[in-house]
């Protein structure tokens, strides 16, 4: 905006006439240069007029030393030295007010100012609360001031109050972000509050800023310190070294700044101790082949780092001690590293030196603080001698009767010496005070037998105890107490015992209790791994005692012929064997791996061997010897050899359920049934619901295979076992499911529909596969066998199966269910295609569920599954490529579904099914009027033949159609199949009206009206068209009735809302030639459906 | 006055060396450079070479003092063990070893005529005199408690005996605490005289004039070196100049001047006519743990000899003239 012309006139006058009058001032000053009151008169026209402060203040100065009694003056002077020097402006304001005590404005900026600095002095003097309150006065009147934030956060912090005063903190660092002392004391309480990694962080800003502050590091190493401490405690060991690496490089820095301060020693052997305890053994590549002295090697350097760091602890411990000896902690930590250094040597607690100096050393911590309880503890831990560590912690405790770490320790103390009740006590003393501490869970579930805790509850207390401190001892008597209590499976004994190999890798134990743990988790290769590293571990130990060696060997042979590797393992057993320790397992293992080699007499002769020391083992191995013995028998030297053998040995041997299943195993498949006697006298041993299931379940394959002809198996007679058995037992899955499988399997097909209506598809995550199939599957094979899907809707199509299948239209609910369970299971992707596709043809191919099966069978057919020769999986693709064949011909595709098709019929699967390759092929060539290849398909169709009825029925009606070829009869002798006879009957009644349309001949036609009646007379509803056509066949061969009885028929077998106008025509015609009250309904219906 | 650097001994020792003393010429051998260090060893140097003559083990923990009999025949280390092993200085046979409760040694010195090492006791808050025939603890000198009778064990570690030092005519023992007080004993009647008072941190180092019997200077952690009139309980001087610890004080054998080492790395040597210092050698890369100089006597060079030890692990030798 501009100023108007008048106004702009008046500054100038005013900016001249202040030159003019500051000219004269300055004039006059110069002439009079003592004059105070000149001086401060042009200080205050400089300051008001012309805005030069510089000048104005140097007027001032002079003009107060003249005149020292101007308040004004100095009011001037706080003004100008507010903004620098506060210490000056306080002066200056307070002199002014003294002067003139009714000078407002010094005094408001004097309060403001003394405000501010009482809350610094109450800080300093440690008032915390009352600098709160003045602090937080003062920043009202100086809300952006960095330093009373700091302060206020300063003050918060001494209260304690942490939160508040991270808060004022970090207002100070977002006021001026180089704030060095509120970063380094924002870190610290974050460590306090155990936020480690923001502590970390806080630190690291501050040394951006100011890379040699002594305090940022110190609180970075410690953060660091008690950030990996938390690793260690989780057990990733790794982490935890790292951190460790990087708080050593921060305090090798910081010992380079401030040498002298024995704090900064005590850190870094902190961190040292630490890393020690805390660097893992790392597993070399899995790959590389390993020997024993690699092994050796890498052990050694894993020891010696841990070795190092431990004496380099030591002696910085030393260091803080020679600077600070006074402090009587560095004594302790100085023995804790000298014992930790003296463990790792081989000789540890062999020589039992008086006065060792660890135990020395926490007596002089002792002698300087001899009321500290800690001190006490530690004494009695480092100590040698019994009586002086069981006095030592006694003492502790005296100090401090809750203490639970010394309660722990009396504990082992007392267990060490054989004490168990009073262990028993002391460890339950400890954890009733202090249950988060592992020690008293250890000494809990190692104390076991005496408390009477089953495995289990052992195995309980022993994990709690790893949970709470990863200590290897603790892990590696979990994997042990696991294998007792069988939960080596449990994910958190896998993790312990992995942490155990990183940090007691020198121990054989542990890696074959690794080992064990991945044996369990059919993790083969991992666990052959462990147990050759175990045997590393033992050879380079150089402790060889045998049975160690024989127990790894053992193990290691049975893990290499799980994985496999029958070969190796058999050289295993023939070392042990050469040693002479090849004990019962070995030899079961040595005997399995000889046969899978082939080598079958070797084999017998090592069970022989096993068999005559089976009476000397006791009761639970002898009956795992007997049942492996009798399976080798078997399938070494066949059925007779392995009745016989059974019959030759003791029948309390039978009474064992292992060797009885066996034996009823061998008993079903033995035709002549020797062995029926020493079976059934000896099933009621059998006692749990689980064994007498596996009985049935047994007894109802046995009857399949002895009632069975040599070409098929006794399915009725397993089917009525099976169904007697689930009277007893009605919620087995195992029984139910076998069922199901049993009624589809059976050739007859009468039962498919009762199929998925027994068996229990089962809950989720129902991991244990029992029995040949599970409950999925044979609902959804069910769903396929039983043709009838349930399509409640009429309009697509009509059910040509009488029974009505309940489930059928969950079937593919449930189907997408169990694929979207187990999305790589191939089968369940299988069976919903082809459900998919039934649905698809019931309800003529609508476009959608094409797609949708197309895609699926491209996914399906993409799987490496169907690469493989075995039998059902070029079934199953032939299947697939037939849908995709099929869904390429329904899409109007003919150059895709021959493509489709063909590939099916390249196929090696047998003719019987092959055909119905050919079948589709000669479907395609005739939507496209290929007539040659149509006639070549036609006739390799009937070259190959087929069992399936449906086949010859598809085959006659292409033929039929196209009516080329000779009507041949080979029907009729095929039709014995009750669901398809309507449909078969009605597409020769077609035929047969065809053939008599095309000849003229009424032989065809009385032809025709036989199976057309017959169809009729089998069909469960009123099939529309059959009634039709035999209207038409009847009125063609003159007989009037029965054509005017049959279009009455066929107009009530359509639903209303689907009569096609053919019929409309037919009853059209009919109500002319006849004059009933019918007709007026039916020209009604008509007038109707013209409208 | 000034110190040429004659000879630097880098990796001296494996670690931090942490004491160093001068063991006196016999009629065999000149005198001989002791050094004991953090590696838990003592080692024995030839001067004017620096040449290694023995290294001695032992020791489970690092050396914290050394002490040489006058005569120059037997030697004393301790570590912070508190194990104090005496041995024979040409054949390094061990003559008996002291065993005291840990925490309880610290520095340690010889009486003028040899019959009596002296140990400052560290976390006992005494002084005890062994006598060097028989090996047999002969007196405790313990610090009056002020606090009355009753014993504190916070009170002890207040009064943590750093450091010794005998007077020239064997009458007086003067030791320095971790409060920053020199407590003065009558050897005599084992009896405690009085408190020099002044510092205000650890006393770590103490030594009297060779010169004159009633003056004692100190080190202490608060930076300043003192002058006191041990017998008038006053403090005749404070010398400033050390930028951080004092950790070690020694005086020349002519009485003229001290010699210092400090945590700031430097070695001063300081005129005690002018109360000044007049050098500042900063050739250690560490902080300083001990000075000191050569007594005269035996044969060889004459000239004035000073050594300085370091966390840097070396040694450096100069001469003083």
């Amino acid at each position: 905006m501009l100023k108007s012309g008048e106004e702009h006139e008046e500054d100038l006058e005013k900016q001249r006439a202040a030159v003019v009058e500051l000219r004269e001032l300055e004039k006059s000053v110069e002439a009079n240069p003592d004059d105070p009151f000149l001086r401060f008169n042009l200080a205050v026209c400089l300051w008001e007029k012309c805005e030069c402060k510089e000048k104005a203040a140097e007027h001032l100065v002079v003009a107060v030393k003249l005149n020292p009694q101007n308040a004004t003056a100095f009011k001037y002077l706080g003004h100008y030295y507010y903004e620098k020097e506060k210490a000056r402006a306080l002066k200056c304001y307070q002199r002014a007010v003294s002067l003139n005590p009714d000078d407002f404005q010094s005094g408001d900026a004097l309060c403001d100012m003394l405000d501010q600095r009482l809350g610094y002095i109450h800080l300093h003097y440690n008032r915390c609360s009352e600098a709160v309150s003045t602090l937080q006065h003062a920043i009202r009147g100086f809300p952006t001031s960095p330093d009373l934030w700091e302060a206020l956060g300063l003050a918060y912090q001494k209260l304690g109050m942490f939160t508040a005063a991270t808060k004022s903190y970090g207002r100070a660092i977002e006021l001026e972000d180089r704030r060095v002392f509120a970063l380094i004391q924002s870190g610290n309480i974050f460590l306090t509050l155990g936020n480690f990694q923001k502590g970390v962080e806080q630190f690291q800003r501050a040394l951006e800023i100011s890379p040699q502050n002594v305090s940022a590091n110190y609180g970075l190493a410690s953060g660091l310190l008690a950030w990996s401490k938390e690793c260690m405690n989780m057990g990733a060991f790794r982490w935890g070294a790292s951190l460790l690496e990087d708080a050593c490089t921060v305090t090798d820095k910081i010992a380079q700044l401030a040498g002298n301060f024995s704090s900064i020693w005590k850190m870094h052997g902190d961190i040292q101790l630490n890393y020690a305890k805390c660097f893992p053994w790392i597993e070399d590549d899995e790959n590389v082949e390993f020997d024993v002295e690699t092994f050796h090697a890498s052990i050694l350097t894993w020891k010696q780092t841990c070795y190092l760091a431990a004496t380099s602890a030591k002696k910085s411990y030393q260091r803080a001690l020679h600077l600070a000896p006074w402090q009587a902690n560095l004594y302790i930590d100085i023995g804790i590293a000298s014992d930790l250094i003296s463990s790792m040597n081989e000789n540890y607690g062999q020589d039992q030196h008086p006065w060792q100096l660890s135990e020395k050393m926490v007596l002089g911590a002792l002698l300087l603080e001899g009321d500290n309880y800690e001190f006490w503890v530690a004494l009695g831990c480092l100590s040698g001698y019994n009586a002086l560590r069981q006095h030592a912690l006694i003492r502790g405790l005296q100090l401090d009767v809750s203490l639970a770490v010394a309660w722990a320790y009396l504990g082992k103390l007392y267990r060490e010496e054989g004490e168990k009740s009073l262990a028993r006590l002391a460890f339950d003393c400890s954890r009733s005070i202090d249950p988060s501490l592992s020690l008293p869970w250890a000494g809990m579930s190692a104390d076991s037998q005496i408390r009477d805790m089953t495995p289990e509850e052992a195995f309980e207390s022993c994990s709690r105890a790893a949970q709470i401190l990863p200590v290897a001892e603790f892990q590696v008597g979990l994997a042990k107490l696991a294998l007792i209590s069988g939960s080596l499976m449990s994910s958190q004994v896998f993790g312990a015992i992995r942490q155990a190999v990183q940090k007691a890798p020198h121990y054989p134990e542990t890696h074959n209790l690794h080992g064990l743990v991945c044996e369990a988790r059919s993790e083969y290769q991992a666990a052959i791994t462990s147990f050759r590293l175990a045997r590393c571990a033992i050879i380079s130990s150089g402790d060889t005692s045998k049975s160690c060696l024989q127990d790894i060997a053992v193990n290691l042979a049975r893990s290499l012929s799980k994985a496999g590797y029958a070969a190796d393992a058999v050289q295993e057993c023939e070392s042990l064997r050469k040693e002479g320790m090849l004990d019962s397992e070995g030899l079961q293992i040595y005997a399995f791996c000889l046969w899978q080699l082939g080598e079958n007499d070797h084999a017998l002769s090592v069970v022989r061997n096993l068999a005559s020391s089976v009476s000397a083992m006791e009761r639970a191995f002898a009956a795992a010897s007997v049942s492996f013995i009798c399976r080798m028998l078997y399938y070494i030297s066949g059925l007779d050899l392995a009745v016989s053998s059974i019959l030759k040995m003791p029948k309390e041997f039978l009474q064992s359920t292992k060797v009885w299943i066996v034996a009823s195993a061998i008993h079903a498949l033995d035709h002549s049934n020797r062995l029926a006697l020493a079976v059934s006298s000896s099933q009621y041993s059998l006692l749990s619901h689980d064994e007498i299931i596996e009985k049935h379940y047994l007894t109802a394959l046995a009857n399949l295979v002895k009632h069975g002809s040599d070409y098929c198996l006794g399915f009725q007679s397993g089917i009525s076992h099976v169904k007697n058995a689930l009277h007893s037992y009605p919620n087995s899955n195992l029984l139910r499911n076998l069922l199901g499988h049993l009624l589809l399997s059976c050739e007859e097909w009468k039962e498919t529909h009762v199929a998925s209506r027994c068996c229990i598809t089962e809950a989720p995550n129902c991991a244990s596969k029992q029995g040949l199939k599970s409950g999925c599957e044979i609902l959804g094979a069910g769903a396929v066998a039983c043709y009838a899907i349930g399509n409640v809707d009429p309009k697509f199509s009509y059910p040509a199966c009488g029974y009505q299948c309940l489930n059928g239209p969950g079937a593919v609910q449930e189907l997408q269910k169990y694929m979207h369970q187990e999305p790589w299971n191939h089968r369940a992707q299988y069976l919903l295609i082809l459900n998919l596709l039934q649905k698809a043809r019931e309800e003529r191919f609508p476009s959608n569920i094409c797609v949708i099966l197309e895609r699926l069978i491209l996914v399906a057919l993409s799987n490496e599954f169907y690469s493989r020769e075995s039998m059902s999986y070029q079934y199953q693709k032939f299947q697939l490529l037939l849908c995709a064949s099929e869904i390429s011909l329904q899409g109007g595709n003919i150059a895709g579904c021959i493509k489709h098709a063909k590939n099916a019929s390249s196929l090696l699967i047998p003719n019987n099914y092959l055909f119905f390759g050919h079948l589709l092929l000669c479907r395609a060539y005739a939507a496209v009027d290929d007539y040659t290849n149509l006639q070549q398909q036609y006739i390799r169709c009937l070259e190959l033949e087929t069992d399936y009825h449906i086949g010859w029925v598809c085959l006659k009606i292409i033929e039929s159609l196209r009516s080329t070829f000779q009507l041949k009869n080979p029907l009729r002798k095929l039709v014995h199949w009750p669901v398809l006879r309507a449909a078969f009957f009605l597409c020769h009644g077609v035929a047969c009206v065809k053939l008599a349309r095309q000849f003229c001949s009424s032989d065809y036609l009385s032809l025709a009206v036989n199976s057309l009646t017959s169809a009729h007379a089998n069909s469960v509803i009123p099939l529309p068209i059959v009634s039709l056509l035999l209207a038409q066949a009847e009125g063609s061969l003159g007989l009037k009735q029965n054509w005017e009885k049959n279009l009455r028929l066929e107009w009530y077998s359509w639903p209303p809302e689907m009569r096609p106008a053919e019929l409309f025509f037919q009853m059209h015609l009919l109500s002319i030639q006849s004059e009933s009250g019918f007709k007026n309904s039916i020209q009604g219906g008509i007038l109707s459906k013209l409208t | 006055m000034k110190l040429a650097g004659l000879k630097s001994v880098e990796n001296a020792h494996d670690e931090s060396v942490w004491a160093a003393t001068w063991i006196p010429a016999t009629e065999t051998r000149p005198a001989l450079l002791m050094t004991g260090a953090l590696d838990e060893t003592v080692k024995l140097w030839k001067s004017d070479e620096l040449t290694l003559e023995r290294t001695n083990t032992g020791h489970c923990l690092g050396v914290v003092s050394v002490a040489a009999h006058p005569s120059g025949a037997i030697a004393a280390s301790a570590s912070l063990d508190s194990f104090v092993r005496v041995f024979d200085v040409d054949s390094n046979a061990s003559i008996a070893t002291l065993e005291a409760p840990p925490s309880e040694v610290w520095q340690m010195q010889f009486d003028p005529k040899g019959t009596t090492l002296a140990v400052a006791g560290g976390g006992s808050a005494s002084v005890q005199l062994w006598d060097t025939g028989k090996w047999k603890l002969i007196a405790t000198l313990s610090i009056p408690r002020p606090e009355g009778p009753k014993p504190s064990d916070k009170n002890s570690s207040k009064k943590f005996v750093l450091s010794v030092a005998w007077s020239p005519d064997g009458k007086r023992v003067a030791c320095g605490s971790m409060d920053g007080t020199i407590s003065v004993f009558d050897v005599a009647r084992a009896k405690f005289l009085h408190h020099l008072e002044g510092h205000f941190m650890p006393v770590r180092s103490l030594v009297y004039s060779p010169a004159n019997p009633r003056m004692l200077f100190s080190a202490s952690d608060d930076a300043h070196v003192h002058m006191y009139d041990a017998e008038g309980k006053t403090m005749v001087a404070a010398l400033s100049g050390h930028a951080s610890w004092v950790l070690s004080v020694d005086a020349s054998p002519d009485g003229a001047a001290i010699a210092t080492g400090s945590s700031d790395k430097t070695v001063r040597l300081w005129d005690l006519s002018m109360r000044a210092a007049v050098q500042t050698v900063s050739n250690h890369a560490d902080q300083v743990w001990g000075v000191t100089f050569r007594p005269p006597g035996g044969p060889g060079p004459r000239a004035g000899r000073l050594a300085s030890v370091s966390d840097d692990k070396s040694i450096s030798l100069y001469d003083y003239s």
